[in-house]
């Protein structure tokens, strides 16, 4: 087990810089998950802490050894891939078995290690089988056995999931959870899927275009976002944005009009720049966000609103509301199945919300 | 669907008509040719006048064991050869990779004859450079026309160059569809770029490796233009005579077709059965 410490670490692929400056901590023991849309620069983080990528700028600790001019095999690390890169001429034992009996392993320790992995993963049965005679899953499960002989201080895990189906996409997750918890292993864990993220992150890191947005709890991130694109990109469905203009203070923070609604007002409680202090400034551009389930019904909040339905998706339990607001700006809603009405209009409460300014930094 | 299909066929009928005449034709009636006696006039139905030559000919047997010989050796040599090019060119060290990649499959497209002539040069006693190399470094002229050990090295020598490239190409191919990340996982492993090299690069490239060999094989079985041109007519007196030059000298010099059919059906063969057992001794575990 280690620590993995990341300091200002920058990635260039010639005169582009695609990782600008990462500092990341990475505490002894825990689960974190890199995400953030594609090409945001965290499968190339990930790679970089492998040794699989040069590092352009700053430094890499792992276990509080610097690494950056230290071997992949020499880090302490092993590896997950998302294509799995299984050995596809060799059984599933010889696969997990092959880097140990390379490096001339004593062979009892190898078979000691073998055993186990095969054991924790439940992959006994498949040991004879070559990758092609394994469904996705197996295979998935035989490239963390391989990970797993190795003993590692830190395990990393590149987007291990995006090749399998939904279903079996939640059965590893939970597999991947119940590992961490046997193992208790540091687990680097990348992916672009932020369900996967929230459900198995002690931590997550988002990231963008290179820069890190935020890092933090899942519940934290989604409570709390610093800014509209960790807001949008936590939670499922995404947070609803809703364009505004200051229109005056109020004893807690700040009156916002709802664009192309003049009536509709939503007071903005700021506890953190005095609102006095005349920022924001009145007349300023903004985004009111608000998440599907903090729409109620008429009455229930604040600020009334209205909306036109285009699509209900019933889900069972739940179901979800496309509609638009009068300025033509799409709103997802949640709603109880029970409590859609059949209406092509209806009137919602705004809840809880969150306030952006124009460059989509957090106003609080 | 029955007059859909009849409609394709009618379309299909000019190439067809056009492959029947001109390639199943021809395979049919040289088997038949094969059991005729073809240096009589008219040629009459003989079934053992052909065969039974060819298993008592020496010329044959002359033939077929230099054919072997070029096969044997060779064909490794070639292919052992191509797979060192096809390492250098998927090096990502290596600047200027189409350049190499076009020099090293240039010698396929070089017209046969004028490659020939420019061998004869090279190798000629008395002003070729590759005698004059040897000198240099001390080591005397040898007469690669007029005796037949240099003259067998000289063939070889000469199909490696022409078609060693070719068979890099197809390598690097086969090479280049191996996932990276495989590779990845192994320098993870520990495991050194060489190892990598005998336990997943060559396992993972068998099968084209053994399409190249097939190939390869083929080709030498039907090899023609080298002894014919390079070492005069399968010289020095037949030392490098390969079965296409004797189905060529019976056929076309001779004009015995019967013979050269039964030639040529055996080379097919041949090459047919070395196939088979090559595929065989390669094939897939279960």
């Amino acid at each position: 087990m280690a620590t993995v410490t990341l300091n200002n670490v920058i990635k260039r692929f010639g005169v582009f810089e695609v990782v600008h400056g990462a500092n990341i901590d990475v505490k002894d023991g825990e689960f974190v998950v890199f995400v953030g849309p594609s090409g945001c620069g965290k499968s190339t983080l990930l790679r970089m802490i492998a040794g699989l990528e040069d590092i352009s700028g700053g430094e890499i600790a792992i276990g509080g050894k610097l690494v950056n001019d230290v071997e992949p095999a020499d880090r302490g690390i092993a590896m997950v891939f998302q294509s799995y890169a299984l050995y596809p001429h060799m059984s599933v034992e010889q696969n997990l078995s092959f880097g140990l009996r390379m490096t001339g392993n004593p062979n009892a320790d190898t078979d000691r290690r073998v055993k186990r992995a095969a054991e924790i993963l439940r992959i006994n049965e498949l040991m004879k089988r070559r990758p092609k005679q394994l469904s996705g899953g197996q295979r998935q499960r035989v490239a963390i056995g391989r990970a797993i002989v190795r003993e590692p201080q830190v395990f990393l895990f590149d987007e291990p999931l995006s090749n399998l189906d939904a279903e079996l996409r939640v059965q590893m997750r939970v597999e991947i959870s119940r590992l961490h918890k046997e193992l208790g292993t540091t687990m680097i864990y990348v992916t672009h899927d932020q369900t996967e993220a929230m459900t198995l992150a002690d931590r997550i890191v988002v990231m963008r275009a290179g820069h890190i947005e935020q890092i933090g709890r899942p519940l934290d991130l989604y409570d709390n976002p610093d800014n509209q694109f960790v807001a949008g990109f936590v939670g499922s469905p995404k947070m609803n944005f809703i364009s505004g203009r200051i229109v005056g203070r109020d004893a807690h923070g700040v009156v916002v009009e709802l664009a192309g609604q003049e009536k509709t007002r939503v007071a903005q409680p700021l506890t953190g720049a005095a609102p006095e202090a005349g920022s924001p400034k009145i007349g300023s551009k903004v985004m009111v966000g608000v998440r599907p389930e903090h729409f109620g019904s008429a009455g229930e909040g604040d600020t009334d609103l209205v909306v036109r339905i285009d699509v209900v998706e019933h889900l069972g339990g739940t179901s979800f509301l496309y509609a638009r607001t009068a300025n033509g700006e799409d709103v997802v809603i949640q709603r109880d199945a029970a409590k859609v009405p059949d209406v092509s209009e209806i009137t919602v409460s705004i809840g809880k919300s969150y306030l952006f300014d124009e460059k989509g930094l957090r106003l609080r | 669907m029955r007059y859909q299909n009849a409609t394709a066929y009618r379309f299909l009928a000019p190439y067809l008509l056009i492959f029947a005449i001109f390639w199943v034709w021809p395979i049919i009636d040289s088997f038949m040719i094969s059991f005729q006696a073809t240096r009589t006039v008219p040629w009459r139905f003989a079934p053992t006048f052909n065969w039974g030559r060819l298993i008592g000919d020496p010329a044959f047997f002359n033939a077929l064991k230099n054919t072997l010989l070029i096969l044997v050796i060779q064909v490794p040599v070639m292919i052992t050869l191509a797979l060192v090019m096809a390492v250098l060119l998927n090096s990502p060290l290596l600047k200027a990779r189409g350049l190499y990649r076009f020099a090293f499959f240039a010698p396929v497209v070089v017209g046969e004859v004028a490659y020939s002539a420019v061998f004869r040069l090279m190798f000629n006693l008395n002003f070729g450079i590759i005698n004059k190399l040897l000198n240099s470094v001390g080591l005397p002229s040898v007469d690669w026309f007029s005796n037949v050990t240099p003259a067998m090295a000289l063939i070889m020598i000469a199909v490696t160059w022409r078609w060693a490239g070719y068979n890099a190409i197809i390598l690097l191919a086969g090479m280049q569809s191996i996932p990276e990340d495989v590779y990845e996982a192994a320098t993870l492993d520990r495991v050194s770029k060489l190892k990598q090299f005998f336990f997943i690069t060559l396992p993972l490239l068998k099968p084209v490796i053994v399409f190249c060999l097939v190939l390869s094989i083929i080709g030498t079985m039907q090899l023609f233009t080298e002894p014919f041109l390079i070492t005069e007519r399968g010289g020095p007196g037949g030392g490098t005579e390969t079965l296409g030059l004797l189905l060529y000298r019976q056929g076309f010099r001779s004009l015995n077709f019967g013979y050269a059919s039964a030639v040529a059906y055996t080379m097919a063969g041949l090459a047919i059965a070395i196939t088979l057992v090559q595929l065989w001794l390669t094939r897939e575990p279960k």
